[in-house]
């Protein structure tokens, strides 16, 4: 059977267990201001509010105090090449709360700025500036050849 | 569906195992589905409309430059590819080219683009190229490689008479298939640069990633020992769950 | 789903998600999964982010997924743990995706993704395949959904995966009923889809034999000195004699007799 073939209950069967779900979250910044404990994530559809406390209290070890959760349908729109309308996919969003001690920050990932550029760049930028360096040097005689300079 | 993927698989064999990519990533990277049906509900016929036609050149189906290469807006004519049966040239082989000006020059491959039936030979069939050019800057010149159709443009060297020779697939007496050079009956080896992919040059010098990684002697180790029971059944034993409930019988129909 | 997950993932000496394409033995510690961070009120929600160092790289190089006979010599507990490395492995590759589209920069090798899924999917086919065994010896059945070769309301034949009931077929009503009443597969109607479903069938393939021959016309046109054998080996349906005659498949230039 396949481990995703969730057998029917009838009172005095063994208890459903799920050994491998296929239960996907994301944590996404929260669009709007929220408590500092409050947490947003984008979940499976299937799932309900108990599969995304014991998921989180489960497999993350996560206290969670209270879940909320609503589907947002996705947005309807006019394809841009050809006009058709397309509906885009239907998200669960889920607010989880953690308990008031705990708070949680949305990490900013892009902070540390990268200083150095591709090299190939880098080498275009240096015969750049050599250029501008060799029109200056012979701005009096254009009409000389470049190997001819000293 | 199975049979219509592989005779649609477009993308060549030796470039998906240069890039060292999974087949799935290739395929979604540089597919343009704009619209699919819903999966899983009766009334929606597995329908898409994807653009059908891709134009594959130099640049590799997974990057940026193949996706505006292929945008939305540009139809581009068809390209006939000359049939070759099977593959011949493997990066690192020594070529001699028989078309252009570098005609009669040996060189080595230097890239495989099975797609288009090209081979680029390091260094030869170039052309002058301006990169960078604005309106205080006139550019640097850059010499680029031309790709070589395998068919009419390359010929495959003998290691023995170091001519262009004709080659073809045989089996050796251990069952080992080769290519022997029809000139001279010598076997050309396949050249190790062959094995090279985007992340590393030999699979002996990949640098594994230590957080990501599983290493080969614990992927390797052996922890299997057959039991009669169900995952399931060894899953509960060894967390410690009981359960002795039988199910009540069930009807499929 | 309590008991469930009880004790799974800890004190596991647990494989990382992902080994490599060669057979070299790396000999490096077995890494066990600890949820101590640095920042303690973030807590374990730091399991959805990557490492801080792979924060701000735009080259993520990791090793291939795993193939189906490395997961054939695992124990069911270690195919289990496993599971649990590439679901979260999975859910921080979709966060750190997001945010990356959020914030509209590339996110790094998403090609993860589909190692990670790849690796799952082969997780699944293993335990399917040792709980079919255990039913084949024991019960003679595989244990697998049954599944019915049909001809279905609109005359095609289809496999129809059974479902499970709680009552047999004969005291549900319901079931029987609704069936009887699509089940008219010798209608008028059927009869006439049939028919036009076969045509519709026949101009695909019509249409395909035509557009080959146009094709392998436009070839000996392109390709004159063009290995026949190998052509007619990637066209069998094609008439390679005919094709040569048309006038589609003669170049600009004089021939050769």
């Amino acid at each position: 059977m396949s481990t995703r073939w969730y057998p029917l209950y009838q009172r005095g069967n063994p208890q459903l267990r799920v050994f491998l779900p296929n239960f996907w979250m994301k944590l996404v910044r929260s669009s709007v201001n929220q408590l500092p404990n409050v947490v947003q994530f984008h979940c499976s559809m299937e799932m309900t509010k108990h599969d995304i406390k014991n998921y989180l209290e489960k497999i993350y070890n996560i206290p969670v105090v209270e879940v909320k959760t609503r589907i947002a349908m996705g947005k309807f729109r006019k394809d841009v090449g050809k006009g058709y309308i397309v509906k885009d996919d239907d998200i669960k969003f889920a607010y989880v709360t953690l308990p008031k001690t705990m708070k949680f920050e949305f990490p900013n990932i892009f902070e540390k700025k990268k200083g150095d550029t591709e090299d190939d760049m880098k080498s275009l930028d240096e015969a750049k500036k050599s250029f501008k360096g060799f029109i200056q040097r012979n701005k009096d005689r254009s009409d000389v050849p470049s190997w001819f300079t000293i | 569906m199975r049979i219509y993927n592989f005779l649609s698989k477009k993308v060549g064999e030796l470039t998906i195992k240069y890039s060292n990519l999974p087949e799935s990533y290739i395929k979604r990277s540089y597919e343009q589905v704009y619209w699919k049906n819903p999966k899983g509900y009766p009334q929606y016929p597995a329908a898409q409309i994807a653009r059908k036609n891709y134009r594959f050149t130099t640049n590799r189906p997974w990057t940026m430059q193949f996706g505006r290469q292929n945008e939305r807006t540009t139809q581009r004519k068809k390209v006939f590819l000359e049939p070759i049966g099977e593959w011949m040239y493997f990066k690192g082989d020594r070529v001699e080219i028989l078309v252009g000006r570098d005609k009669g020059k040996q060189g080595i491959v230097s890239q495989v683009i099975q797609e288009r039936n090209w081979v680029i030979v390091e260094g030869l069939n170039t052309h002058l190229r301006v990169v960078g050019k604005d309106k205080s800057f006139p550019g640097i010149t850059v010499q680029s490689e031309a790709p070589l159709l395998v068919t009419t443009g390359v010929k495959l060297v003998d290691p023995e008479t170091l001519k262009a020779t004709d080659v073809e697939w045989r089996y050796t007496e251990e069952g080992e298939k080769v290519r022997v050079s029809t000139n001279s009956g010598r076997i050309i080896p396949i050249p190790k640069a062959a094995q090279e992919t985007v992340d590393y040059k030999s699979r002996e010098l990949y640098m594994e990633n230590p957080d990501k990684d599983t290493t080969a002697a614990v992927a390797n180790k052996i922890t299997f020992a057959p039991k009669l029971q169900t995952f399931e059944m060894d899953i509960m034993e060894s967390m410690g769950i009981k359960e002795d409930r039988t199910p009540a019988t069930t009807y499929w129909y | 789903m309590n008991f469930l997950f009880n004790n799974i993932l800890r004190n596991a000496a647990v494989i990382s998600y992902r080994s490599h394409n060669s057979l070299k033995l790396y000999i490096t510690a077995i890494q066990n999964i600890t949820y101590i961070h640095t920042t303690s009120k973030h807590n374990n929600l730091m399991d959805f982010f990557d490492n801080k160092k792979n924060w701000n790289e735009t080259n993520i190089r990791v090793g291939r997924a795993w193939r189906l006979d490395e997961l054939r010599i695992k124990s069911n507990t270690d195919l289990h743990k496993l599971w649990y490395v590439l679901l979260k492995e999975r859910n921080m590759l979709f966060t750190m995706e997001h945010e990356c589209n959020r914030k509209v920069r590339l996110f790094p090798n998403p090609e993860r993704i589909d190692k990670v899924e790849e690796s799952m999917n082969n997780i699944e086919t293993v335990v399917r395949e040792r709980n079919t065994a255990y039913y084949t010896l024991e019960t003679g059945e595989t244990g697998e959904r049954p599944v019915e070769d049909v001809v279905n309301l609109f005359g095609l034949p289809e496999k129809y995966p059974k479902n499970e009931y709680i009552i047999p077929k004969f005291m549900n009503t319901r079931w029987v009923k609704s069936y009887l009443e699509h089940g008219y597969i010798n209608s008028l109607a059927v009869k006439k889809f049939y028919r036009l479903y076969q045509e519709k069938l026949r101009s695909i393939k019509r249409n395909e034999r035509n557009r080959n021959f146009n094709h392998v016309q436009h070839l000996l046109k392109r390709f004159p000195d063009m290995d026949l054998e190998k052509l007619q080996a990637e066209y069998p349906e094609v008439d390679l004699e005919k094709a040569k005659r048309t006038k589609k498949a003669r170049g600009h230039f004089l021939p050769k007799y």
